[in-house]
């Protein structure tokens, strides 16, 4: 055992040599600050590493009292006590700071060792104080460094992530959380980074890209959300190595969410190609209606000419049949490019969204379900009733047809929208701070995303041949945006769409909300049995009247007068199939019949609507399309 | 005899309509657009003018307030197949600025000589 014992001033050398010559060295050569302490606490001697901390010779601090030096308040309150257990035979290290001659603060790391004496006794404690200040800052500074890297991590809105080679996710902060729709992050324990893309060999030729050692950039990679929503993501991705091992240890990624970005991009380009075969559909309509009109006209002086020869007089018939056809699609082709006036008046949207739903409660199959919400049904806007009726009833039947198969939930509502809520949805800028909102939901087969940005261009259809004209949508395109309003799409294959219709709120109409007075009266609607007049019949049921159908050529002509009788008012649509207005107008003339009749006037009709109330027997003449507000208001004119 | 100013810058409308009225023994004047229309108006006894509203050089609106600023009792039919260029349909504008009538194109030509004798019949009652 080596003896430690030393005393003040000249010890007694009662040591081995060699004890003293490994002290001796150790003072001498260690570039800690080292001292040897009494029992009382006082220096018994120091190296001349304390001594140059210090700014002190030797020999002014053999002797003197410890809290002579660190003042007497630190002696009492750290020292004394981890003097007291080193003396108790315990090495003990803390860390302590000090001031030390100028105000450079230090820290220090302190070490007391018992000294034995060679019969075992504790007879002085060596003192070893290690300057950690470097370390201390450095570590410091590394905290700091951490702290604002976490920090940074929590502000940028950006989605970051880490994981191993393989793909499993070992870090990420929480705009990732946010980006990916995740609502606990323990479910992203184990996960690969893998799982999140929609095309899972992109992710494979992504990490072979990034084993290049540089920073990529991949733009609008499709991830799928852990809600199942597909988003795009701008990806910068790293592959990190060790200091000295080339492998690569981590995959480092940062995410930003582009959807929105994209989705705007998608909608001007959209709309740029809409105005584009807008204008292109306008200009072959305009000129195609001067080639139309020559050739009906031509058509028609033909027809005189040809009076006296049935069958060949027949045939000019059959040729303005099919030009008025093409009117109606050169017309419709013109709605689609704004060119054709829309009457504008204040409309309650909820009257005209109601007119619609009754009518298309008609096609509402087993398996099918209606939802509607209004909530704010005095909301007003300046449209013309006829056209924004057709908008709706449009968008419904193609939402019911949607869920023919499937069968499905359709869900109407009608809200109050801000200008933020319309830019967000439609990527443009509002033109009003209050829109009337109307969203046609269906749960029936959805779109993909190369069939939704087309489904407004002319004469783009999904449904089977023959089943639409493509047309559709195009007009109500164009009428929605002719009101200076917006249509908006969401769908999701399979699942089912969102039409969202933006339309200007204008301030609302005071007065008496549009109601029906329908009851006891009796309507017998005379038609050809078109789908357009079966709609219509139906929602005039739906409304309470007393419908009484008569179709085909002769049925008119063989019902009884005393069965007339009965009847208020008389509807005739005159179109296909119908008994012929001569044949119509002989048994009113025959019968001297009173009752009111109301015209109903499609393209195929050439008497012109002042005629026929001329001749007295029509008292309201509509135009096709008609409305169920028109037909109604119609009715309760009469 | 009435003669009827047909103002129409698409030949096929043209040559339709003036075959329709001088079948109906009306005396025809064509002009391809509102400048030839305003200078052959000054010189001749025309009754009628039937006119297109989109043309080029001076469209049908225009026509429509010189001729009614030179003749205010004039008949002016407005026809139009819808704009080519620019939201709207002029012809609401066109009866607004004093046409007697208005069709759009392609009308049921019947309807548009039924109006044209009405209109002259009308004029000489008036």
């Amino acid at each position: 055992m080596i003896d430690f014992s030393f005393r003040r001033r000249k010890p007694r050398m009662s040591r081995a040599d060699t004890d003293k010559s490994l002290l001796d060295y150790l003072f001498r050569e260690s570039r800690a600050m080292l001292s040897i302490i009494d029992r009382d606490g006082r220096y018994v001697t120091v190296n001349p590493v304390f001594c140059s901390y210090l700014k002190v010779k030797e020999e002014e601090i053999t002797g003197r009292h410890l809290s002579d030096l660190w003042g007497k308040e630190t002696f009492k309150n750290i020292i004394a006590a981890k003097l007291q257990t080193c003396f108790s035979g315990q090495t003990v290290r803390y860390q302590a700071d000090f001031n030390i001659g100028s105000s450079e603060e230090k820290y220090f790391e302190v070490t007391f060792y018992p000294l034995k004496n060679q019969s075992g006794e504790i007879v002085n404690v060596l003192a070893e104080s290690l300057d950690i200040t470097e370390l201390k800052l450095s570590l410091r500074e590394a905290t700091r460094k951490e702290e604002d890297i976490k920090r940074l991590e929590m502000t940028v809105p950006v989605g970051l992530l880490r994981c191993k080679p393989d793909g499993t996710i070992v870090h990420f902060n929480d705009n990732f959380i946010k980006l990916i729709e995740c609502d606990n992050p323990d479910h992203l324990e184990g996960v690969s980074l893998r799982d999140f893309y929609s095309d899972k060999s992109l992710f494979d030729i992504h990490l072979m890209q990034m084993r290049q050692g540089e920073i990529i950039t991949f733009s609008r990679v499709p991830l799928v959300t852990l809600s199942n929503r597909e988003i795009k993501c701008r990806i910068n991705g790293y592959a990190v190595t060790d200091y000295d091992n080339p492998d690569i240890q981590w995959f480092d990624f940062a995410f930003e969410d582009v959807s929105r970005e994209v989705m705007l991009e998608n909608r001007l380009l959209q709309a740029k190609k809409l105005e584009t075969i807008g204008s292109l559909a306008g200009g072959i309509a305009h000129d195609f209606n001067n080639l139309l009109g020559s050739i009906l006209g031509f058509t028609e002086m033909l027809g005189d000419e040809l009076k006296d020869n049935k069958s060949a007089y027949d045939i000019t018939g059959k040729i303005l049949k099919a030009g008025t056809r093409a009117k109606e699609l050169t017309n419709q082709l013109l709605t689609f490019s704004r060119q054709v006036e829309q009457k504008k008046v204040p409309v309650r949207v909820s009257d005209i969204l109601g007119e619609a739903l009754s009518v298309v409660s008609s096609l509402i199959k087993t398996g099918m379900t209606v939802r509607e919400r209004i909530e704010s049904s005095e909301v007003t806007v300046s449209a013309d009733p006829t056209q924004l009726f057709r908008v709706f009833l449009n968008l419904m039947t193609n939402a019911v047809q949607a869920m023919e198969k499937t069968g499905g939930t359709l869900t109407v509502t009608l809200d109050i929208a801000g200008g933020q809520v319309f830019r967000n949805e439609t990527g443009k800028d509002n033109s009003s701070d209050r829109y009337a909102l109307v969203r046609i939901e269906d749960t029936g087969i959805g779109m993909d995303d190369a069939v939704i940005s087309r489904i407004f261009e002319p004469y783009f259809t999904t449904k089977e041949l023959g089943k639409g004209t493509g047309l559709g949508l195009s007009v109500v395109y164009g009428i929605v945006t002719d009101l200076e309003g917006e249509l908006a799409v969401k769908s999701v294959k399979g699942k089912g769409s969102v039409f969202s219709v933006f339309i200007p709120a204008i301030a609302e109409v005071p007065g008496e909300p549009f109601t029906n007075t329908t009851d006891s009266v009796r309507i017998m609607f005379i038609s050809g049995d078109s789908h357009e007049s079966r709609i219509l019949s139906g929602a005039l049921k739906q409304s309470g009247y007393t419908v009484q159908n008569v179709t085909g050529k002769d049925e008119f002509l063989n019902i009884e007068n005393e069965r007339l009788a009965n009847i208020n008012i008389i509807i005739y649509a005159c179109e296909e199939g119908v008994i012929s207005q001569p044949d119509f107008y002989a048994k009113f003339i025959d019968g001297n019949l009173k009752i009111p009749v109301i015209f109903i006037a499609g393209s195929q009709c050439d008497i012109s609507g002042e005629k026929l109330l001329n001749s007295g027997i029509a008292k309201h003449v509509l135009f096709k399309p008609v409305s169920l507000r028109e037909i109604i208001t119609a009715i309760q004119l009469i | 005899m009435d003669v009827i100013m047909i103002v129409e810058d698409d030949i096929s409308m043209r040559e339709m309509l003036t075959e329709a009225l001088t079948r109906r023994k009306y005396k025809v004047i064509v002009a391809e657009n509102g400048r030839e229309a305003l200078l052959k108006f000054k010189s001749s006894l025309t009754s009628l003018v039937i006119t297109d509203i989109l043309m080029p050089d001076e469209d049908g609106l225009k026509v429509i307030m010189k001729l009614k600023e030179m003749n205010p009792d004039l008949k002016i039919i407005a026809i139009s197949g819808g704009g080519k260029a620019g939201p709207g349909n002029y012809l609401s504008l066109a009866k607004a600025l004093g046409a007697n009538e208005i069709f759009t194109k392609p009308f049921p030509l019947k309807a548009l000589i039924d109006k044209t004798e009405e209109l002259l019949r009308s004029e000489q009652s008036g």
